[in-house]
């Protein structure tokens, strides 16, 4: 046996065994935990050591633990009823401050809960696939000669059959191809019905679209197979018992085999029928196996352990063995796969995106949760420096409490007990807030968020709920601490020795106002970005420009009901085009002869009617807009734009040969005019390369007619009165170009709607903090004022001496709060090829406001106390 | 769920406690249990034994006087009740059963 050394085990340890250890067990544990560490400690001490701990380690178990149950409770609910009356008794007596406290932290709460709500619904966006894990949509990076590098969601018909075939990595895949808006014919009944697609049958085994009835495993085998939504059949047929109903489409009779649930909201999909994408196949043999064009989407399931990279590098082999030219396709074309989650959330940068509902730009969530971390740390602030700053109302109780025996334990219990009830009833009242304001903010941001999404599961019940007891804690965690520590004796004696100032309190403030600061200078910026792209020169017309679709006999008859229609005096400009302004037109390829031979390059193309530049206000900087004078203007007459002027080099690009791709090189056509640049995409995206030609025999999609904006109405019912007299086969569908133009900014239009509320609440709340600040110590300075203005000082100097510490405050969180303000916004101004460059000036206006706001908050204190009759506070002393 | 049985390692703590019979407390019986199983014992575990046994009737426990070492804490030290000592010797009985019921064939093995 070793020899027995007296040395001390670690205490600190011992304490922490004592701590857990059940009391019947010890006193001999321990005997026996020292007795085991002397007897090692004899050989080496620091493996004695080592082994204690471990000892001690293992003993912290069930058995050994102490049972924590029992009288022990009791006591606790004793004292913590005790503790919520005087936290309930404090509250109503200091009615003023309680409402602060809770109202900014409700706020910051109901805040946050929207901001979650918001958060919720996006991510939501196609997770009720079961394999949205594994689905993948196929996109291109277009890089053509003479046009801006793109990426595209689009995809050519022959890439899922082939591309599955030969990548072993693919499991499955499904083409979808949109037809948009199309005449339903059912019996002699003729609906125009949105949002119609075809796809493969591989469609409804990839994506879980939920079936109502019909088999999903065979519903869209045959080429005149469909399925149709639960809505749609009730149009259609009034009743959802459709199975085996046939419609007619473009000529096609199909049969229904299936009907399914309305597609989600939260679906990038979005079709109320579905056809067989072998209605294409069955007028086109080639179809499965056509490249060149791209027009429809495709979506991959790959296998678990697929990798992305290892595939992208056998894209340019596939391609090159599928696409024969003269020139390498891969100069042209790259691909890449886009996971689903991404293809709702980050597909901001990607054009052509036809089949994307409500696509958002996905890193505003992460300045949404951003701020609302902010919000809650500015109402969390306040609700600290309140209470601290209220701590002379606490010390006489923490005094009394503590002579009669209370530990500062117990204190600190007490107040971070308080700390949680404050943060339940302003839970509470959040919840009420957030009910309330839902509508207002559904109708602002055009969502449908219910409070009780928040109720709708058991993890997000307790999740708010734990959230709101660690914001109790947190935010109670300084005060109680303070609080906690007084000193009996001195604070029983009075508390005046305690007055000093508080670095931290002001600290808190600073960053407070930081906060708000920061939050103040994005609302602008973000503001100004938004108001210069509304009112950016997009360099045509659209305002009052009403779009026409133009269908079977209205596309006929155009040019006798563009004459009519010109016939009317509330009609300025009638005119048409294949596609529409604003979402980018399709790239063409395109030829021109240059000094060195013929060139090819592939320009957004459109073909337009003679008058679109007039009617579009478009500006040519040389040669002419095209006119019915001249008949080799329809068809070989191009109007470029700048941007392709500058692309060809030429030093004047008029009268220079060009022509569509497929002319002959010896028939080629003129370029006849060169326009300004004008935005014919969004403004996310700089200005593409552009060619106009007329080919009045091509048939026009929609009609653009520009009317009186003075008599609106008027101009709208004379429309609808000649549309409907030439054109019965088709009713009229018109949209107004600004409103689609509206519709390419909603995203950042919604942001900029929830960032301005939260800052106009943030700012709310700081300055809610701030009133209470300035009360308090405003109070406190109270005998100050009163001697001040006995000895005859006026109300502006009362008003400067006693606001100058806010100011400071304010001026220092101004420092702050502008450098890192700054990258932020830059950063996110990045996002647009049209952006602001941000005026130094916005940070001294938003600093200024946010000046302005507290002096006038804490005036109202300064001058109540400056008009008061000094006597009142003077009377005591 | 018979209160009469007791575990493999609960019977070596048992028959431990009856081998050191006054000199069993928690020490000696981990250093005696270590020296006859050859194996590290846990003092914590063996303690959660100790108590399981004595609130089964099985073991009886006081504690002795206070010494100068171990940081003067008093030793706790165990005794085996008769009705320990009863449910032992069934163990043992039904050992000895068991073995008297192994056909002679079984243990034939074979070696080389």
């Amino acid at each position: 046996m070793n020899k027995i050394v007296h040395i001390k085990p670690p205490q600190k340890l011992l304490r922490f065994f004592r701590w857990f250890c059940d009391p019947d067990l010890v006193e001999d544990l321990e005997g026996d935990l020292i007795e085991l560490f002397e007897e090692r400690a004899g050989s080496s001490i620091s493996r004695a050591k080592t082994l204690f701990i471990r000892d001690i380690l293992f003993m912290f178990r069930p058995g050994i633990i102490k049972n924590f149950e029992g009288h022990k409770n009791l006591n606790n609910y004793g004292m913590l009823k005790n503790y919520l009356k005087s936290a309930w008794r404090n509250l109503m007596k200091y009615k003023g401050f309680s409402t602060i406290n809770i109202l900014s932290l409700s706020i910051g709460m109901a805040a946050c809960m929207v901001i979650f709500l918001f958060i919720k619904d996006e991510r939501s966006f196609d997770a009720f696939h079961e394999k949205k894990d594994t689905i993948y949509r196929l996109c291109e990076v277009q890089s053509f000669p003479g046009t801006n590098t793109q990426n595209v969601a689009l995809s050519m018909p022959g890439m899922g059959p082939t591309m599955t075939a030969e990548f072993p990595e693919i499991e499955n895949f499904t083409r979808f191809r949109s037809f948009g808006e199309q005449l339903i014919e059912v019996g002699d009944q003729r609906i125009m019905i949105e949002n119609i697609s075809s796809a493969d049958s591989s469609f409804l085994s990839i994506f879980d679209f939920p079936f109502i009835s019909g088999d999903r495993n065979t519903a869209l085998n045959n080429p005149y197979d469909a399925i149709i939504s639960k809505e749609t059949a009730l149009k259609l047929f009034n009743q959802m018992d459709v199975l085996g109903e046939t419609f007619t489409i473009n000529g096609d009779q199909c049969k229904i085999t299936g009907v399914i649930e309305n597609v989600p909201e939260n679906s990038h999909l979005q079709f109320n029928i579905l056809l067989s994408i072998r209605i294409s196949t069955q007028d086109n043999p080639g179809f499965d196996n056509q490249f060149g064009s791209n027009f429809l989407n495709t979506y991959f399931v790959l296998n678990e352990n697929a990798d992305l990279d290892a595939m992208s590098k056998r894209y340019p082999d596939y391609l090159s063995s599928h696409i024969q030219r003269d020139d390498d396709i891969n100069e042209f074309y790259k691909l890449f796969l886009q996971p689903l989650p991404d293809v709702h959330l980050a597909s901001t940068d990607i054009e052509h995106d036809y089949n994307n509902h409500r696509k958002f730009n996905g890193t505003y969530i992460d300045i949404f949760i951003l701020i609302g971390i902010f919000i809650l740390i500015i109402a969390s602030l306040n609700f600290m420096n309140l209470t601290t700053a209220r701590a002379s109302n606490r010390a006489k109780e923490v005094g009394v409490r503590k002579a009669i025996g209370a530990v500062k334990g117990q204190l600190f219990n007490q107040f971070i007990v308080e700390s949680i009830l404050l943060a339940t009833l302003a839970l509470v009242f959040a919840i009420f807030l957030a009910f309330i304001s839902l509508p207002l903010l559904n109708n602002l941001i055009d969502r449908q968020f219910g409070i009780v999404t928040l109720f709708s599961n058991l993890e997000i019940v307790m999740v708010i709920i734990g959230a709101t007891l660690l914001l109790g804690v947190l935010a109670g965690l300084y005060p109680s601490l303070y609080l906690s520590s007084f000193r009996p004796v001195i604070v029983l004696k009075g508390f005046k020795s305690y007055e000093k100032k508080s670095y931290f309190r002001s600290s808190l403030i600073v960053i407070q106002f930081s906060l708000a600061l920061g939050m103040i200078v994005s609302t602008l910026v973000v503001l100004q970005q938004l108001n210069f792209m509304k009112n950016k020169d997009i360099g045509f017309g659209k305002d009052h420009i009403l779009l026409v679709q133009m269908r079977g006999e209205a596309g006929e008859k155009y040019e006798q009901m563009k004459q009519a229609l010109l016939g009317e005096s509330n009609i300025l400009g009638v005119t048409a085009s294949g596609q529409r302004l604003g979402s980018n037109f399709h790239q063409w390829g395109f030829k021109v002869r240059k000094d060195t031979g013929i060139v090819s390059l592939t320009p957004s193309n459109v073909f337009v009617d003679h008058d679109y530049l007039d009617v579009y206000d478009i500006k040519l900087l040389s040669g002419r807009t095209f006119s019915k004078d001249f008949e080799t203007d329809d068809g070989n007459a191009y109007i470029i734009n700048k941007a392709f002027a500058d692309e060809l080099g030429f030093e004047n690009p008029v009268g220079k040969r060009a022509a569509h791709a497929w002319y002959p090189d010896d028939s080629l056509g003129t370029i006849i005019g060169v326009t300004e640049n004008f935005n014919f995409n969004s403004l996310h995206y700089k200005v593409n390369t552009l060619s106009m030609v007329v080919h009045t025999d091509w048939g026009y999609s929609e009609m653009s007619i520009k009317i009186n904006g003075e008599n609106i109405t008027q101009s709208i019912q004379d429309v609808e009165r000649i549309y409907n007299q030439f054109v019965t086969d088709y009713p009229i569908r018109y949209e107004f170009l600004d409103d689609h133009m509206q519709q390419l900014y909603e995203s950042d239009q919604q942001m900029g709607s929830v960032i301005t509320i939260i800052a106009v609440l943030s700012i709310f709340i700081g300055c809610m903090g701030l009133f209470g600040l300035a009360s308090i110590s405003i109070q406190r300075r109270i005998k100050e004022v009163g001697i001040r203005k006995v000895m005859g000082a006026s109300t502006m100097e009362l008003l400067t001496i006693l606001s100058k510490n806010f100011a400071l405050m304010i001026l220092i969180a101004f420092v702050l709060a502008t450098p890192l303000t700054f990258l932020f916004l830059s950063g996110w101004l990045d996002n647009f090829a049209y952006r602001i460059e941000i005026n130094p000036l916005i940070f001294f206006v938003g600093g200024l406001l946010a000046l302005v706001i507290a002096l006038a908050t804490i005036s109202f204190h300064v001058v109540r106390a400056a008009n008061a009759n000094p006597i009142k506070s003077l009377k005591y002393e | 769920m018979g209160k009469e049985t007791i575990g493999e390692f609960e019977e070596v703590v048992m028959l431990t406690v009856a081998v050191l019979y006054k000199e069993a407390y928690g020490i000696t019986i981990k250093e005696e249990m270590e020296k006859h199983l050859k194996r590290g014992v846990n003092l914590g575990a063996m303690r959660i034994a100790l108590k399981r046994l004595e609130s089964k009737g099985f073991l009886k426990s006081e504690f002795g006087e206070v010494t100068a070492v171990r940081g003067g804490k008093r030793k706790r030290y165990y005794e085996v009740t008769p009705q320990g000592k009863k449910v032992l010797e069934q163990v043992m009985e039904t050992r000895k059963q068991l073995w008297k019921s192994i056909p002679s064939v079984a243990f034939d093995f074979k070696f080389g």
